[in-house]
């Protein structure tokens, strides 16, 4: 303690600069790890040379893009993942608005409960949730390969959607709904007129979530796919066990891009910290 | 305000596909994973009998193995990834510019949001064989196929997930820090390093146990990370679920190390849970 009353004692100081020194290079570092590999990917994304060379890329061309966007083993799995998420998050959408406003109705203490169980999926890890679904399904003798997977990426989707729907509903002033009530609307006219514009913009911010997460899953599609129906991840992810070319950086390009896109458009609709909000916390 | 009935209708289709799709499939996976398997089928016979042999196969010390390479390269990881998410969030929350901020902020959650192909590709093409990485390797006499190389790079491929998810978490709690708490600490003498370490880094340890929950869990459940990045050699519990799943149809056994996985990720999520309480209620006596 006493030590610490003469702050111009040289060697104190040096360790202060010496510890904003260190804290700068690791925030340089930390975005150089994250950003150089993107970077690599996105410069041979561009490589006009027809193999795996060395970097730099000779000169450029976007015949990998091509490759990509004829290849039909991967448009066949874009086709899929777009069908398998389109209708997935569709249902999970209703049954999680369904199950929200559910969850606002019955009294704190179950609502907590009941919460709890309907987003315990994201705890659990997806292979797990993959394998699980794989044996009960073919138990009970579902083996369609579409449905499975659309099976897979409901439960994947439903707590998104439960939780975006309970976080709008949150937003929405009650006095609004009595006061509807109260002057004579039925319940279903109080939510079509009253709840759902209100709570509209938080519950497709959640759908858009839940599309997300859906496009990119591996870990539960790899149980559920056969040989026609796989989605895009699948389908990258045992190309590039098999052959490592540089379709998946032209591929991984475009979904970087897809990326981008979605953010923008959730920002504008919710605010970026909102999303981050809902996707980082499981429980 | 609403009848009862009309309620319960609302929960039905909620109800109905957790039935169908969670509940029933995870007494499915218990139920197989006490079954005895008969090699050469796919999966165990209906009328199969039941067993321990499943669980008592994983305590040999080939899977042994496994079980901990996942929890150590997943520790490691996290501990290394708290390690630089910490500054990179304190700097991101206390010395950019709000402009900036905005921006670092947003590429986190845009990092996030990217697909775990694409971010497992990325670091394969810059740390693989064939990457800008590998000649250097070999000009110190290294193997890009070493296996303790090969550890590196899928701990490498996972903190590109968690740098993201730790450092957003920490970001939330160093926000919620009053800045004045260091400054006082320095009016009253302390050098800064001095401030951090009394009053920085206690009033985050809430937010580093939330930032290494959320790496640590997403580490041991890691799938395409592990299956790409190593190359068979290095392999997680999830890889190892789906080999019983696609190699040997051992569905029992891979029923079996799922509910292992599941019980790691519970005993986790558990023990720093109630450190965190633990935490709350000293703080909330003292």
């Amino acid at each position: 303690m006493s030590a610490g009353l003469s702050p111009s004692r040289p060697w104190r100081r040096r360790l202060d600069g010496m510890l904003s020194g260190i804290s700068g290079a690791v925030v340089v570092l930390a975005f150089l790890f994250l950003l150089v590999p993107l970077g690599i990917t996105g410069l041979m994304a561009f490589d006009s040379r027809s193999y795996l060379g060395p970097l730099p890329p000779p000169s450029f061309s976007l015949q990998w893009f091509e490759r990509f966007l004829s290849d039909p083993y991967l448009m066949q799995g874009l086709r899929t993942s777009l069908m398998v998420s389109t209708t997935a998050v569709l249902i999970a959408a209703a049954a999680g608005v369904a199950t929200a406003l559910f969850l606002n109705r019955v009294s704190p203490r179950w609502s907590e409960l009941l919460t709890a169980f309907f987003v315990s999926p994201l705890i659990v890890p997806p292979v797990v949730i993959g394998f699980a679904l794989l044996l009960f399904l073919s138990q009970v003798g579902i083996v369609e390969g579409f449905v499975r997977l659309v099976c897979g990426h409901l439960i994947l989707t439903i707590p998104y959607t439960i939780r975006a729907t309970l976080a709008s509903l949150a937003g929405v002033d009650r006095t609004l709904l009595e006061a509807a009530s109260s002057l004579g609307a039925n319940e279903r006219r109080v939510f079509w007129e009253i709840t759902f514009p209100l709570a509209r913009t938080g519950i497709v911010a959640g759908a858009i979530f839940a599309f997300a997460i859906s496009m990119d899953d591996v870990a539960v599609s790899m149980f559920l796919t056969d040989a026609t129906s796989y989605t895009l991840p699948v389908a990258l992810v045992s190309n590039m066990r098999a052959n490592f070319d540089l379709t998946i950086a032209a591929a991984s390009m475009l979904l970087v891009l897809f990326t981008i896109l979605l953010i923008v458009v959730l920002d504008r609709l919710v605010g970026v910290d909102r999303v981050m909000g809902q996707g980082l916390h499981p429980a | 305000m609403m009848k009862p009935s009309r309620s319960g209708m609302l929960a039905l289709p909620g109800a109905a596909l957790y039935a169908a799709l969670f509940l029933l499939p995870m007494v499915a996976l218990g139920i197989e994973s006490l079954r005895l398997f008969t090699p050469g089928r796919v999966g165990a016979a209906p009328d199969a009998p039941f067993t321990l042999l499943n669980y008592a196969e994983l305590l040999e010390p080939g899977f042994r193995r496994f079980f901990f390479t996942t929890l150590r390269v997943s520790f490691v990881t996290t501990v290394v990834g708290l390690a630089i998410a910490f500054p990179l969030a304190y700097r991101i929350v206390r010395s950019f510019s709000s402009r900036w901020r905005a921006i670092a902020i947003g590429g986190l959650v845009t990092f996030i949001f990217l697909s775990a192909v694409v971010k497992t590709y990325a670091v394969e093409l810059s740390l693989g064989s064939v990457g800008p990485v590998a000649p250097l390797l070999r000009a110190v006499g290294l193997s890009a196929n070493n296996s303790t190389y090969i550890e590196f790079v899928v701990g490498a491929g996972l903190l590109q997930f968690i740098i993201p998810i730790a450092a957003l978490t920490l970001i939330g709690s160093i926000q919620n820090l009053d800045p004045r708490l260091v400054e006082a600490a320095q009016s009253l003498g302390a050098p800064t390093w001095k401030s951090h370490l009394s009053t920085t880094l206690p009033l985050s340890v809430q937010g580093l146990l939330a930032a290494f929950l959320l790496s640590f869990t997403f580490a041991i459940s890691a799938f395409v990370v592990p299956m790409i990045l190593g190359k068979g050699r290095v392999q997680f519990l999830s890889n190892m679920i789906y080999n019983r799943f696609s190699e040997v149809a051992n569905y029992p056994s891979g029923a079996a190390i799922s509910l292992v996985t599941l019980v790691v990720c519970f005993a986790t999520i558990y023990l720093v849970t109630r450190l965190v309480t633990a935490r709350a209620q000293a703080r909330g006596e003292g």
